[in-house]
């Protein structure tokens, strides 16, 4: 399992992300970063909800109560406008970092 | 086969199996309760729960999930540490509140019932001879005046 200092950097931008596609519920999100990854990449739990606080915190994302499951109800997660504009800066300085990294690090061509 | 491993377990102390619900609420213990810490505790529950519920759909005993689910849990210190830091912010910021409305009102009335026995005393004695009850009204004065300034500046801050 990787867990380099570069994708928990990213932590946030990648749930951000994920959130933006469509409202998500933790588990749905821990899962769907298992299955993208396949399984080379997964979240852990604490991490998880640690980083849903810092972004409802940051006014990223809202929550809200829906989808009855045997009688109880889940946390969703929506995205904000502010968090979007976050997730796009976010995007770009990554798109920015990976071209330096790679002419950095691949052969002169 | 079930039956005497519950048993076999019994004897060698009761070690009961550990549900999602118990070590959840275990590592938030230590927390002061807080609606946020129940919304928290209550999502973790869930999610861990469902998750159990899908290793358990792929064939993994109910044991073996709830252990795996609880081993790649990882550490809360994080959450926590939120959680202490909006609980602590809240409770200083309420008493100190209380204590500077109440020490306004202290201050306040205080000063009435000193400046009121002067007066009353002065008045009752030598009031054509001298008004000295004015002398202690200023005095005591400083004591709601210093109190308000004090309340300004904690204001402020």
């Amino acid at each position: 399992m990787i867990s380099s200092d570069i994708i928990r950097g990213h932590l946030d931008a990648i749930i951000l992300k994920l959130i933006i596609e469509k409202d998500r519920y933790g588990y749905e999100i821990s899962k769907e970063i298992s299955e993208r990854t396949n399984n080379v990449f997964e979240i852990k739990e604490a991490t998880l909800y640690a980083v849903f606080q810092r972004l409802e915190k940051k006014h990223f994302i809202v929550s809200y109560s829906g989808q009855i499951t045997h009688g109880r109800t889940r946390k969703y997660y929506k995205i904000t406008a502010l968090g979007k504009e976050y997730f796009d800066e976010k995007l770009n300085e990554w798109k920015l970092t990976k071209e330096i990294i790679d002419t950095l690090l691949e052969e002169k061509k | 086969m079930e039956i005497n491993k519950r048993d076999y377990r019994h004897i060698i102390g009761g070690e009961k199996m550990i549900t999602i619900k118990d070590y959840v609420e275990g590592l938030f213990r230590e927390i002061p309760d807080s609606q946020e810490k129940e919304n928290i505790k209550n999502e973790i529950i869930l999610n861990l729960e469902e998750k159990v519920q899908d290793l358990m759909e792929s064939g993994k005993a109910e044991e073996d999930a709830i252990n795996k689910s609880i081993v790649e849990f990882g550490d809360i210190t994080e959450i926590k540490m939120n959680l202490l830091a909006e609980s602590g912010s809240v409770q200083t910021k309420k008493v100190s509140k209380v204590n500077y409305a109440n020490r306004m009102w202290f201050s306040i009335w205080g000063a009435i019932l000193i400046i009121g026995l002067f007066f009353f005393i002065n008045y009752t004695t030598s009031w054509y001879v001298h008004p000295w009850f004015v002398y202690p009204t200023f005095a005591v004065l400083w004591w709601p005046l210093a109190t308000f300034f004090s309340w300004l500046n904690h204001r402020q801050k």
